[in-house]
C-alpha cells in the first residue's frame, strides 16, 4: 500500500505548474475562510465580552414573578431581601461578585426641555469590582454619595437632545412603588457613549440609593453576577439554580446568552455569512478541480490502460485518483492554514480599523482570531471537496476500454 | 501438437469494429495454436490485424465471433474481473511505446505487477532484482525512465512483463521505437529468456530483419492468417 501511496504522491508533482495552481486555489480558499472566520470570531468574541462587561454580567437573578407577570407598579416583582440573596450567591465558586440593579423608566427635565429615559440604578462600588465599566467620554463615573446632590451619567445622545453638559442639573420624574409621582434633582457628572446611538439617546444611570429614593422602594430589579471566566457560566448556573429555588421568594436565573439578544443576532448573522462563504469555497474548489483532474486523467490515458492491461483492479484506479486528489487537498489545506495564520498575524500587527458598522459610532479594529476549529473545518471542507471532485475523473479512468486507452496518443 | 497441449488456441476468431454506420473487420476467421515455450512472431503490414490479435489473446478485448482459449480456458466467457485476474497472473505485456510509469523508478515499474498480485514486500524485492538482472539492468534499478535510453526502457518493460513468471508474454511491436541495434538486442534478449526460462513469447512486428531471429512466423494480411511457417531455428509442429 505504501507504493500505491508513493505513486499517488509522485503523480501530484508530475505537472508542477498545475499542482501549484491547484494548491494556490485550495490554499487561497482556506486562507479566505480563516481570515473571514477569524475576523468574525474576533467580532463575536469581542461583542460577547463587551456585552458582558458593559453590565450584562454572566448571570442575572430575578424573581420568578418578573417573568410571569407584568409589573402593576414599579418594582412590585423586584427582589425584596436582595442583600441576603446576594450574600448567598457570593459564596459560590468562580463568583467574583454580585451587583444589584434597578431598571426603571421616567422623564427627565431641565426646566425648558423634557425627554423620556431608560434608567439604571447601580451600586458603583459593586459595578467597579466586577469590572463593569461605563463608557464615559466626558466627565467621570458615578461615585456613591449617601446624601446631598444625586449624581447621574447620561448618554451623549440624551445630553445632546436636552442641550446639557457635565455639571448641569436635571430633574428626574418617575412613578413610585405606591403609584405616586416623585422627582429628584441630579447633577450630570459624566456623559457615556455605548457605541449604539439608540441606547445613548435614552440612557441614564444613577446610584442604587438614588433610584430607591426616587422609586420609594427597597427592592431591586435583579442581581447581576460576575464570574472569573465566561466559560464557567454553565457550571455556576447549574450550581446556583437549585439554591435559588430554596429561597423564600422564588428566584430564577438567566445566563448571559439568554439575555444577549443583539449578540445572538450578530453571531447568527456571522455564522450564516461564514457558512455561505464555506459553500462558495467548496464549490469553487470542486468545479475547478474536476477540470484539472479530468485533464490529468486524459494525459494519463495510456498509462491507465497499461495498468489495467496488467490486471490492476478497476477499483484501484478509482482509489488512485481519489487518493491523489485527497493528498492534494491535504497539501492545499496545510498551505492554506500556514498562509492564513501568517496573514492573520500580519493583519493583527498592522493596526487596521474597520469603519463603524450601521448603528455604531466607534471604529472596530481589524483583527483575526486563530481558531483551531476553523482551521480543522476549513481543511476538511477543501479535502472533501477535492475528494469529491476526483470521483468523476476516477470513474471515467476506471471505465476506460483497455485497447482504446493503449492506442491513445 | 494435441489441442489440449496448446497454451493458446485461437479458433475461427473474427473481430469487427463499428465505424459510423458500418463495420471494419480487423480480424477475419483467424485460427492459431501456440504451444508453451514457443517464440512466435506475428508479422504483417500495418492494419493487418496484428495488434487486434494480440489484444484478443491478451484478454484486453473480446472477439466478435469465435473463441480463444488460454491454458484451456475459454476467455470469451469470462467476466471482466476474471479476465483481469487472468491477465494479472498469466500474461505479461510489452508495448511499442514502453508504457512505463514515469514517476516510478525502473525497479518500481518492474515491481508493479507483483504489487497488484499482492506479493509480499520481501519477495517482491528478490524477484524485481532477479528480473532486472536477467535483462542486464541490475545497476539501473533506481533510475527513472526519463533518464534511460529507449533500449533500456524497453528492457525494463520486458523485466516488468516477466517478473511475475507469466505463462505468456505478449509484445506488440516492441522494437518499433528502437534503432536496429537495440531492436536486435531486444529480440535476442527475449529469445534468450524464452530459452532459459521456458517463457512463451508472442510478438508482433513488421520489421522483416527481426523475423530471422524467431522460431515461427505467422503472417497476417487483411485480418486473415496468410501463412504460418517455422524458421530454421524453430521447433516443428
Amino acid at each position: 500500500m505504501s507504493k500505491f501511496l508513493l505513486l499517488a504522491f509522485r503523480n501530484i508533482f508530475r505537472n508542477r505548474r498545475r499542482t501549484l495552481m491547484t494548491l494556490m486555489m485550495v490554499g487561497g480558499g482556506v486562507v479566505c475562510l480563516l481570515l473571514a472566520g477569524g475576523y468574525f470570531g474576533f467580532m463575536t468574541h469581542g461583542l460577547r465580552e463587551s456585552t458582558i462587561n458593559d453590565g450584562l454580567g454572566h448571570i442575572q437573578i430575578f424573581t420568578a414573578d418578573h417573568f410571569r407577570r407584568d409589573e402593576v407598579r414599579v418594582l412590585d416583582t423586584g427582589i425584596e431581601n436582595w442583600r441576603q440573596v446576594a450574600a448567598s450567591v457570593s459564596t459560590g465558586g468562580h463568583v467574583r461578585g454580585v451587583a444589584p440593579r434597578i431598571e426603571f423608566y421616567g422623564m427627565v427635565s431641565n426646566g425648558t426641555k423634557a425627554a423620556g429615559f431608560m434608567g439604571s440604578g447601580v451600586d458603583p462600588a459593586a459595578e467597579k469590582s466586577l469590572g463593569f465599566v461605563s463608557r464615559v467620554v466626558s466627565g467621570r463615573d458615578l461615585d456613591a454619595k449617601p446624601t446631598g446632590e444625586v449624581e447621574a451619567l447620561i448618554g451623549v445622545g440624551l445630553a445632546k437632545s436636552m442641550n446639557v453638559k457635565v455639571g448641569d442639573g436635571l430633574t428626574l420624574l418617575a412613578m413610585t412603588s405606591d403609584g405616586a409621582l416623585n422627582g429628584v434633582d441630579v447633577e450630570i457628572v459624566g456623559l457615556t457613549n455605548s457605541g449604539v446611538a439608540a441606547m445613548d439617546a435614552r440612557s441614564l444611570r444613577v446610584t442604587l440609593t438614588a433610584a430607591q429614593r426616587l422609586l420609594q422602594s427597597d427592592r431591586v430589579t435583579n442581581l447581576v453576577v460576575g464570574l472569573d471566566s465566561t466559560d464557567n457560566t454553565d457550571k455556576v448556573a447549574a450550581e446556583l439554580a437549585p439554591r435559588l429555588r430554596g429561597l423564600p421568594q422564588q428566584m430564577e436565573l438567566r445566563k448571559w446568552i439568554d439575555l444577549a439578544t443583539y449578540y445572538k443576532q450578530v453571531s447568527t448573522m456571522f455564522n450564516g455569512i461564514f457558512l455561505f462563504m464555506g459553500v462558495i469555497v467548496f464549490f469553487m474548489v470542486l468545479m475547478s478541480s474536476v477540470n484539472t483532474l479530468l485533464m490529468s486523467m486524459f494525459e494519463r490515458t495510456r498509462e491507465i490502460g497499461t495498468m489495467l492491461a496488467m490486471g490492476t483492479p478497476r477499483g484501484w484506479i478509482v482509489a488512485l485518483f481519489v487518493l491523489e486528489a485527497t493528498l492534494l487537498g491535504v497539501m492545499g489545506a496545510v498551505v492554506g492554514v500556514v498562509a492564513g495564520n501568517l496573514l492573520g498575524m500580519l493583519l493583527n500587527a498592522s493596526g487596521l480599523h474597520m469603519p463603524p458598522p450601521p448603528g455604531y459610532t466607534v471604529a472596530i479594529p481589524f483583527k483575526v482570531l486563530h481558531i483551531p476549529a476553523q482551521m480543522i473545518g476549513s481543511s476538511v471542507l477543501v479535502i472533501v471537496s477535492l475528494a469529491l471532485a476526483s470521483i468523476l475523473p476516477a470513474v471515467r479512468a476506471s471505465r476506460l476500454q483497455i485497447a482504446e486507452a493503449l492506442a491513445h496518443v | 501438437m494435441k489441442p489440449t497441449d496448446a497454451l493458446v488456441q485461437v479458433e475461427s476468431v473474427s473481430r469487427r469494429f463499428p465505424l459510423d454506420h458500418n463495420y471494419v473487420t480487423a480480424l477475419d476467421d483467424a485460427s492459431l495454436r501456440v504451444a508453451a515455450g514457443e517464440f512466435l512472431a506475428i508479422a504483417g503490414p500495418s492494419g493487418s490485424g496484428k495488434s487486434t490479435l494480440l489484444n484478443l489473446i491478451g484478454c484486453i478485448d473480446k472477439p466478435t465471433s469465435g473463441r480463444i482459449l488460454v491454458e484451456g480456458v475459454d476467455t470469451s466467457t469470462l467476466s471482466p474481473k476474471r479476465m483481469a485476474a487472468l491477465r494479472r497472473e498469466k500474461i505479461g505485456f510489452v508495448f511499442q511505446t514502453f508504457n512505463l510509469i514515469p514517476v516510478f523508478t525502473a525497479a518500481e515499474n518492474v515491481e508493479f505487477p507483483l504489487l497488484v498480485q499482492g506479493i509480499s514486500a520481501r519477495e517482491r524485492k528478490t524477484r524485481v532484482a532477479a528480473a532486472l538482472e536477467s535483462v542486464g539492468l541490475g545497476a539501473r534499478a533506481n533510475h527513472r525512465p526519463d533518464l534511460m535510453s529507449g533500449g533500456e526502457r524497453q528492457r525494463v518493460a520486458v523485466a516488468r512483463a516477466i517478473v511475475h513468471q507469466p505463462a505468456l508474454v505478449l509484445a506488440d511491436e516492441p522494437t518499433a521505437n528502437l534503432d536496429t541495434h537495440n531492436a536486435t538486442q531486444l529480440i535476442d534478449l527475449m529469445h534468450d529468456l524464452n530459452r532459459r526460462l521456458g517463457l512463451t513469447f508472442i510478438f508482433s512486428t513488421h520489421d522483416a530483419r527481426l523475423l530471422e531471429h524467431t522460431d515461427r512466423i505467422v503472417r497476417l494480411c487483411d485480418g486473415q492468417v496468410e501463412s504460418d511457417s517455422l524458421t530454421a531455428g524453430g521447433r516443428h509442429e
